[in-house]
Order: C-alpha cells, then sequence, then structure tokens
C-alpha cells in the first residue's frame, strides 16, 4: 500500500532594508514595544501608502535567483481582513499580478538526486504586528513595530514527494537569497518563516485534500513536522477517514502536530487594487541590469570549483555553502596558494575560527605566506598547523613565528645524517630486521629521527639519507 | 437579486459590523434595493478586452530606503483606548484564534 | 486686517452662526493661536483669508471626527498636507465644517452631530457631503473652506447654498491627511465666496506630493488668467443633461447662463455622453467598496472610544465598536460595498464597474478631444430638498449625485458657479473640463461669475 507524499512550501523572507515597506519607519529589531511606528503603519486616518525602492529592488534580485520571470507590470492588493495586528484591517500585498512568476531551483532530493522544483510565485508585500497572547492574562497585547516591514513571499509548486525534499528545497532557497543579498534568511531572527502544505494520495490518483501546517522555526522542524503529518494523513486514510482542510500547529517539544481550533469559515479576503498605489512597472533595461548585478550563484560557483580550478565535488560543494567562506577561499588561492591546498585549509583550519566567531581572523595573504614555507620546506605540515593557530593573535609573519617557536625544519644534510646514523646505531635488531626484508621499518626509522631532531628534521630529507645508509 | 437576511448576516460578520436581529429585515430591503439599482450595468456592453479605468500616475513613484518617519506631535499611549506597558490591549481572540 | 483683529471678526462670525450647525469645532482660543502665528509669518498668497475644513481632513489643533462617533474627541497626531501648505501661504485655518457622516450622504443629514441646516430656508438641506464647508461660505463666516467630493459632494452642495464649488482633477491635490473614503474618487476641493477665492487656495493646495502616491508630478497649478470674453472657446451641452422631464427652474437657470456664454462669443454645441446613465450605478458599486475596506481600521483598538460587546472576545469589541459607532449610511455603504466585492460577486459587481468607469471616462475625452474645450450643464436636478425628503430611501438621495458623478468617476476637474435663484433658492451651473485643465475652466468661470446675475430669479 503505497501512498505518495507531494508538499508545498510558502516561504517569508524579509527583505533588508533599512525601512519599512510602505512607511520611512525602521525596521530595526529588538526595540521597545510601538515606537518604531508612524501615522502610516499605525494605520491612522489620512495616512496613505509609499513603496520602498530597494524592497522592489531586493525582490526582484531574489526573483531572478530563483529563476524566475519578472513581471513588467504588476499591482499591489488589498488583502481584507480582520485581526488585532493588521492595523489597516487589510494586508497591502500583490494578487494576481504579482512581481515575479514562474522560477525554477534545482535541489538535491535525498530520495530522487538532484530535482526541479517549481516556484510559482514570489511576491511583495506588508508584514502584520506581532499579538502577545500570554503577556496580559485574558488578554493579547499588540506590538506594531513589526507592522508594515517587506516581505516577499515565496511560494513553490506542490512538487516535493518527502519531509527531505522539503528540507532540501528550504536549504537550497536560503543560499540562494543570501547569496544574492536579499535578506539574512535567519529563522531565529524571524527573517524567514514556512508554512507548508501536505496531502497524500495514491499514486495515479488525483491530489489529496491538504492541509497548511505553521509554527515550524528550523529546517529540521519543518521536516520533523512534516513527517508527523504525513503519517497522521496517511493513519486517517487507511482507517477509512477523510483528511479535513484545516490549519496545524507543530510542537517542537513533542515533535507532534495539533489541528487549531477550526475556523468556521475560510476566509474570503475580496482582493481588489490598491487604489493608493498606481502600478509597479519596472522598465526592462532595469530588470536586466537587475540580473546582470546578481552574484555568481551556487550552482555556477560549484561548477567552476570542480571543472575550472579542479576541487572534488565534497570540497566545492562544501566551500559554496556560506559565501563567505567561498569568498575567503578565493582569497587564498588569489594570494597564491594552490586551490586543493586552500581548500583543505579553509575547510579544516580556519573553519574552526570561522564557526566560533563568524569571520575569518587570518588574512588570506598570511595564510599564503604560511602556505609557502611548507611548500618550500622550511617547515612540516605538521609546524604549520601549529603556527596557524598563533597567527591570529600575532602580527608576526609566518617564517617569523616559526624561527621564534623553533620550527624550522633542519634539512641540513650533515645534521641529518648525524641523527640517522644515531638511531640505526640504537636499534640495531630493527637494522637487521630491516635488512631481512621487512621494509616497512622505514616508517619506524624516520619517526625515531623525528623524535630526536624534535621535530624539526625535514622527513623529505631523511628518506634518501636513511635508505643510502641502511643499503651500506 | 434577491437579498435576504442571511446574505446580511454574512456580509455583516466579514465586515465584523453588529447588526440587531430587528434590523435585519429593513436593512435586506435597503441592500436589495440598492444592489437592484446597480445591477443596471449589466445593460452596459462592456468590451471582452476592457481593462480598468486608470486615474492617477500610471507608474509607481518609489521612495528611497531612508530611515525617516513621519513626525507624530504624541504617540500612540495618547490615542490609544487601552494602553498597558507600551502596548496595544485587546479582549483575548476567542472565535479568532489562529495563526 | 491684521491677523488678530481677522481671528476675532471670524470668531464673532462663528458664534453667530451656531444655529446653523455648520460647524463641529471651533475655539477662539485655536484662532487666536493661528493669529499669533501668523503675525510672525511672512506674507503669503492666502494672507488675510480664514479657512474652515471640513472634518475628514486631519488637523493637530482641533478634534477630527468625520461627523462620526466612532472618532469621537479622535486628535490627529499630524496635519494634512493640503493643511501645511495653507498654513505657509498665510492662511488662517478657522474651525472644523460638519458633513455627512464618513462623507457619506449628498444632505449633511448623515452626520451624528446634527444637521445641518440651509442658511436660506432653515427647512432644507444644503447639500452634502460637505454641507458644513458650503454654509460657512455661504453664511459669510468665512470666505473660503475646503471640502472633500467622491461624487459630487462640494459642487452639490455649492450648488445648493449659492457659492462656487471647484473639484480639480484627481491626482492634483494630496489626498495625505484626508480620511480616505473612495480612495480612487476622492478630491480635496474648495468652496470659495467668488471663482479667484476658490483658484487662490487650490493653486496653493495643488502639486505633487511624495506621501501621497497618487498624485502625479505635474508642475502645480497656474491661477486662471481673466478673460473679457469667449471668442474661441467652445461649450459643449451633453444631452444627457438636460432631460425633457428637467425641473423647470434648474433648465430656466441654465437656459440664461448658455445665452450669456454665447453673447460673450461662446461656440456652444450639443454632444452626447452616453454612457453617463451608468455612472450613478457605477459610482455607488466603487465607492462602497472602497469606503468598506478603508473604514476597516476603525475598529477600537488604537484610537477612538471601544465598546466591548456581549462575549468577551476581540470579535466583540470590533462588532460592538463598529456597530455603535457607525451610523446607518455608512454601516449601509460597508455592508453593500462587502457585498460588490465577496466572493462569488466580485466579478459581476466590482470589476464589471471599473470597466464601465472606463467608458463613462473615455466618454469625456473623447468628447475634449474632438474640439470642446468644456462641457456646461445643470449642477443638480432640483434645487435644494427639504430635510427627511429623501431619507426614507437609499437610491433616491443617491439619484441627486447624477450630473455630478461622472466627473468624478472619470477624475476630470469640475466646478459649480452660482447661475441664478428659482424661487429664492439658489440653481449652480456646472463647468467641466478636460484633465489638468483647471486654469481654463476657471478663468471662464471668472468671467461669467461677472456676466450671470447669480441672486437673480431666473424664472420670471
Amino acid at each position: 500500500m503505497t501512498w505518495e507524499t507531494v508538499i508545498g512550501l510558502e516561504i517569508h523572507v524579509q527583505p533588508a532594508t533599512r525601512s519599512k515597506m510602505f512607511c520611512g519607519c525602521a525596521t530595526t529589531y529588538g526595540e521597545a514595544p510601538n515606537t518604531n511606528v508612524c501615522p502610516v503603519c499605525l494605520g491612522l486616518p489620512g495616512a496613505l501608502p509609499t513603496v520602498n525602492a530597494e524592497a522592489v529592488r531586493l525582490g526582484t534580485l531574489g526573483a531572478l535567483a530563483l529563476g524566475c520571470q519578472i513581471r513588467e507590470r504588476s499591482v499591489f492588493a488589498r488583502k481584507n481582513y480582520f485581526y488585532p495586528d493588521l492595523p489597516k484591517g487589510y494586508q497591502i500585498s500583490q494578487f494576481d499580478k504579482p512581481l515575479a512568476e514562474h522560477g525554477t531551483v534545482v535541489i538535491e532530493s535525498p530520495e530522487r538526486g538532484p530535482i526541479e522544483i517549481s516556484i510559482t510565485r514570489l511576491h511583495l508585500e506588508e508584514d502584520a504586528g506581532k499579538s502577545l497572547h500570554d503577556r496580559l492574562p485574558g488578554l493579547t497585547a499588540v506590538d506594531l513595530n513589526r507592522a508594515g516591514t517587506p516581505l516577499a513571499e515565496i511560494v513553490s509548486g506542490p512538487d516535493m514527494r518527502s519531509p527531505g525534499e522539503a528540507r532540501a528545497y528550504l536549504t537550497t532557497v536560503r543560499q540562494l537569497l543570501i547569496y544574492a543579498g536579499v535578506s539574512e534568511c535567519s529563522m531565529e531572527k524571524g527573517s524567514l518563516r514556512v508554512d507548508a502544505n501536505l496531502s497524500v494520495r495514491r499514486p495515479g490518483d488525483p491530489l489529496g485534500t491538504k492541509t497548511e501546517v505553521k509554527n515550524m522555526n528550523s529546517f529540521a522542524n519543518v521536516e520533523r513536522a512534516l513527517e508527523a503529518e504525513r503519517t497522521r494523513q496517511i493513519a486517517m486514510l487507511e482507517r477509512g477517514e477523510r483528511v479535513t482542510q484545516v490549519t496545524l500547529t507543530f510542537n517542537a517539544a513533542t515533535g507532534e502536530v495539533k489541528p487549531l481550533r477550526s475556523k468556521e469559515d475560510s476566509h474570503d479576503y475580496r482582493y481588489f487594487p490598491d487604489p493608493d498605489l498606481p502600478p509597479l512597472v519596472l522598465d526592462a533595461a532595469w530588470i536586466a541590469a537587475q540580473r546582470a548585478a546578481l552574484p555568481e550563484l551556487p550552482a555556477a560557483r560549484r561548477a567552476r570549483y570542480q571543472d575550472v580550478l579542479g576541487l572534488p565535488e565534497y570540497d566545492a560543494r562544501t566551500l559554496i555553502q556560506e559565501p563567505a567562506v567561498a569568498a575567503y577561499f578565493e582569497a587564498v588561492v588569489t594570494a597564491g596558494v594552490e586551490p586543493k591546498t586552500a581548500s583543505n585549509w579553509v575547510l579544516g583550519e580556519a573553519m574552526g575560527g570561522w564557526n566560533e566567531q563568524g569571520h575569518f581572523a587570518v588574512a588570506p595573504e598570511r595564510l599564503a605566506a604560511l602556505v609557502g614555507i611548507v611548500t618550500d620546506g622550511t617547515v612540516s605540515l605538521q609546524a604549520a598547523k601549529r603556527i596557524f593557530g598563533e597567527l591570529a593573535s600575532s602580527d608576526e609573519s609566518p617564517r617569523a613565528l616559526a624561527d621564534r617557536l623553533g620550527l624550522v625544519q633542519v634539512r641540513d644534510s650533515g645534521a641529518l645524517e648525524g641523527w640517522v646514523a644515531e638511531v640505526l646505531a640504537a636499534h640495531p635488531d630493527e637494522v637487521a630486521r630491516y635488512k631481512g626484508g621487512d621494509t616497512k621499518l622505514t616508517g619506524f626509522f624516520v619517526g625515531q629521527v623525528m623524535k630526536r631532531s624534535q621535530g624539526k628534521a625535514d622527513p623529505k630529507g631523511i628518506q634518501p639519507i636513511l635508505a643510502a645508509k641502511l643499503a651500506e | 437579486m434577491k437579498i435576504g437576511e442571511a446574505e446580511v448576516r454574512h456580509v455583516a460578520r466579514l465586515a465584523e459590523l453588529a447588526v440587531a436581529e430587528t434590523d435585519l429585515p429593513l436593512l435586506a430591503t435597503q441592500l436589495e434595493g440598492i444592489v437592484t439599482f446597480v445591477a443596471q450595468l449589466d445593460e452596459a456592453s462592456v468590451p471582452a478586452d476592457s481593462t480598468a479605468v486608470a486615474v492617477g500616475p500610471e507608474r509607481l513613484t518609489l521612495r528611497e530606503d531612508v530611515v525617516n518617519p513621519i513626525p507624530m506631535r504624541h504617540g500612540p499611549e495618547a490615542m490609544a483606548p487601552v494602553f498597558i506597558d507600551g502596548f496595544f490591549v485587546v479582549p483575548k481572540l476567542g472565535g479568532m484564534a489562529e495563526e | 486686517m491684521s491677523a488678530h483683529d481677522l481671528a476675532v471678526e471670524t470668531g464673532r462670525r462663528f458664534a453667530e452662526a451656531a444655529p446653523l450647525n455648520a460647524t463641529l469645532h471651533w475655539s477662539q482660543d485655536v484662532l487666536d493661536r493661528e493669529a499669533a502665528r501668523l503675525s510672525v509669518t511672512p506674507d503669503g498668497p492666502l494672507t488675510g483669508m480664514a479657512i474652515a475644513i471640513k472634518d475628514n481632513i486631519v488637523t493637530t489643533e482641533e478634534p477630527t471626527t468625520c461627523a462620526s462617533k466612532i472618532l469621537a474627541g479622535y486628535i490627529s497626531p499630524f496635519e494634512a498636507t493640503v493643511i501645511s501648505r495653507l498654513r505657509s501661504a498665510g492662511a488662517m485655518v478657522a474651525g472644523k465644517a460638519n458633513l455627512d457622516e464618513f462623507a457619506m450622504g449628498s444632505s449633511t443629514e448623515n452626520s451624528a452631530y446634527g444637521r445641518v441646516l440651509h442658511p436660506l430656508d432653515h427647512s432644507r438641506v444644503p447639500g452634502g457631503s460637505s454641507g458644513g464647508s458650503a454654509v460657512l461660505v455661504a453664511a459669510g463666516v468665512v470666505p473660503a473652506a475646503l471640502g472633500s467630493e467622491t461624487g459630487g459632494s462640494v459642487r452639490q452642495p455649492a450648488a445648493f447654498c449659492g457659492v462656487v464649488g471647484v473639484k480639480p482633477s484627481y491626482a492634483r491635490v494630496s489626498r495625505f491627511g484626508l480620511v480616505a473614503f473612495g480612495s480612487s474618487l476622492d478630491c480635496i476641493s474648495v468652496f470659495g465666496r467668488t471663482v479667484d477665492d476658490a483658484a487662490r487656495v487650490l493653486a496653493v493646495m495643488s502639486g505633487h506630493d511624495p506621501r501621497d502616491s497618487t498624485t502625479r508630478a505635474e508642475p502645480p497649478m497656474q491661477l486662471p488668467v481673466p478673460r473679457t470674453d469667449l471668442r474661441g472657446v467652445v461649450v459643449g451641452l451633453p444631452r444627457e443633461y438636460f432631460p425633457a422631464d428637467l425641473d423647470p427652474g434648474i433648465r430656466a437657470g441654465c437656459d440664461r447662463a448658455i445665452a450669456a456664454m454665447k453673447e460673450l462669443g461662446a461656440t456652444v454645441r450639443e454632444v452626447s455622453l452616453p454612457h453617463t446613465r451608468y455612472a450613478v450605478p457605477t459610482y455607488y458599486i466603487v465607492n462602497p467598496a472602497e469606503a468598506a475596506a478603508n473604514l476597516a481600521r476603525f475598529d477600537g483598538v488604537r484610537y477612538g472610544p471601544r465598546h466591548v460587546g456581549s462575549g468577551a472576545d476581540v470579535r466583540a469589541l470590533y462588532q460592538a465598536t463598529r456597530g455603535e459607532g457607525f451610523g446607518p449610511e455608512v454601516r449601509r455603504r460597508i455592508l453593500v460595498g462587502t457585498f460588490v466585492l465577496s466572493a462569488g460577486y466580485a466579478d459581476q459587481y466590482y470589476v464589471r464597474a471599473q470597466a464601465v468607469r472606463k467608458l463613462i471616462a473615455d466618454d469625456f475625452a473623447r468628447v475634449f478631444a474632438d474640439g470642446v474645450d468644456l462641457l456646461f450643464t445643470p449642477t443638480t436636478p432640483t434645487p435644494a430638498f427639504k430635510a427627511g425628503e429623501k431619507t426614507t430611501d437609499p437610491v433616491q438621495m443617491y439619484l441627486a449625485d447624477v450630473f455630478v458623478a461622472p466627473a468624478s468617476l472619470a477624475g476630470v476637474p469640475a466646478m459649480s458657479l452660482p447661475i441664478g435663484r428659482d424661487q429664492g433658492l439658489p440653481i449652480g451651473g456646472q463647468l467641466i473640463a478636460a484633465d489638468f485643465d483647471e486654469s481654463r475652466m476657471l478663468a471662464v468661470a471668472g468671467l461669467l461669475e461677472r456676466t450671470v446675475d447669480a441672486v437673480a430669479e431666473v424664472r420670471t
């Protein structure tokens, strides 16, 4: 008895603007309640909306990054309903003429490999304020600081077939929007919110009744919530019950989805074009300029790292995940380091600092210099890793640090011969075994020379001397 | 078209407008009269590809993204019927509870 | 007259006019503060002019109630753009005028604070919705007053009261600070004792406002250049506005004015605006729809009085506040507006109405493109009617707008000029011009004002 799951996602992202969508109030987070407000976002009598140019530009960039077609003429519409944190009694959004439509993203499905997910539309709208239900007993407290903040709503087609695909879609879209510079896309800070729609059906049947799942505060929780809802719907259908169109909320502590108190009738939003706002007309030339201004997007960057820089797929994929990491990597390569080596260092030693502090403490040129003294044999790779740890807190050059820490490799053949001779003299049994054919002991001898030299001997220099002496 | 008490109740609910039961019959009659009157538009012949009228500018002028709020001589606390700790306050959601 | 003297005199006149109930708020204290402000302001085009403001335009010194209980005592924290412009030009902003509640009505009988009396016959209405503003000018309290038009609410009371009333083109004057009713129709408009008074006020107010996205970036209106004749002016008479059963007094007044225009050298010819009969039904779909959305913000949450009904939840708050706070006409319009936008009906009513509206606008555009400079019509189908005469059937009241609604739908400028009296009651003649052509319309009106005796009986 196979069931097919059908999932669509609605993402709301907040474009990174300084002011609100329809007024000049600040969008700063965490202010005292009802202080980032003005007549427009308070819905005072006589106030009128004016449209934020940067929100339009960022919405356009986001839509282009998602492969959408930009409408040259889109229309703002009123979505009419009553709620305490909706000051005008309507939300200014877009309805049948949204900013962008018909996009596609390629995601890596855990079940199906690379697949295309359609983006039905991207439109601009304003956020509502915040209603707090637990602050005052029996009452709702309303803060309108957030009212009027710009939002881009991104609606996918019903193309995902598993909770894992939903998560992959979210990761991909988030990455694209961060690359395009549209938004911080932080669920913790509320600049990215997700609502999910899920239905199940027998393969080949028409679409089942879909439910809406809300209140998921991380991508992992989206996946968990959709697992729970899929399970719930399948159980109902297998019991012979019908799925009703409800909205459910996810409880992260229990992992359960629960239907909200069902609403008496579904909303009739009575959309009509907002008479306070003429149509948003975008010239083809301006749209083309935004497209040209898009930075290199993840898929193209990964291909370039693999095809042009010759990196293995794992390295390429990992480096592109955050634009800042990729930028650092490229700066290190530009400073003269061979790509795979640069990748090793960036994904290895350098990531510790990035993860902890959110930036790379070691300038690309200094890392390149460090790699240089490994390449030219001045220090061993081991020693270099130690030096790297010091670079963040010191102004000294890697070479100076190597000297100060006594890490410069000894390559002088006289010194090396001396140590080799000492080691061979100290281990006659092993020498005999080696000469008897146990050539694996080379590693043992090299290790002993390193010990005797307190790590300073250049391993590459030891080998030929050792071989020569053992052949005697 | 016929507008009865059910239609009046429905739109009153959408508009969050309390209508006394005793007012329903008169309102239904009045609304029906108005709706019948405006339905004269059915006689107008509208071309299939007609667009809505455009009064005002043909395209939006966009506002630069700077923080520049319209100044107010007094804040929300001076106007709100109930204002506690910096918040507007309303009764609990009750039947309106959702997201 | 100094600003101080103007304040004293204006206060005296407000007090004297109190029985007309044309004023909702005025105080000598506010007038005196205006005078103090003006005495240190450089002179401007409106220096010496006291102007009353319809109480749906927000000011900071006095409340703005829109003649509704739902905004009782509401003091706006910001003032309308037009108010700032008037004050910068040296005008004394003097008191808030009564109106039909939320500008919905044609008689000012819908005010929650009592109807306004016609100054010449207290048993009659002054027209609406800007009845208070019209009366304050007609009674000589102020030389000019602001009103607002959505479907004729300045021209119609101007005609009833025997004063000049001018609606500019839509997009000409900023709506920032006008409490929205029908956003695609609303125009702040002007009453004046004379055409010149109205023109000067309009010129100061007009021009692009970055706070109102629907204003056009055109240069401000120029003052009309006075004319001495009408040679070269082509005046169209749309036959749809002169039906066979037109009130005889109205017809006599118009005939007299038309004769005067011909004598002044105008070329007068009949034209047709074939979609005129759809104007009132179209208007009464579009305005309630937009109004229903615009009035959704009045919910008792952030301002205004609140009522908490039975049932202690927020829905009870909304329904009781709005049910108690809005008067019957406003409630009716909200219900009609919600209906014509609701699922299943929006295409048939609202969408269709917007398409028919374009046909009406195209009628005007075609005529003006065809060599006609101005249209002349009666402003109203009758002189001022008696209070209570049209309040039982809403549709009867709506039909009072038959000659003024079309220009509102088309967004073109239009005005009413007093052209005579019929058994003592004023009659208005309407001029309609092409989009953004106010100056020409006002210049012709100015000449007619000097030529046609506005207080003479038209039927002898």
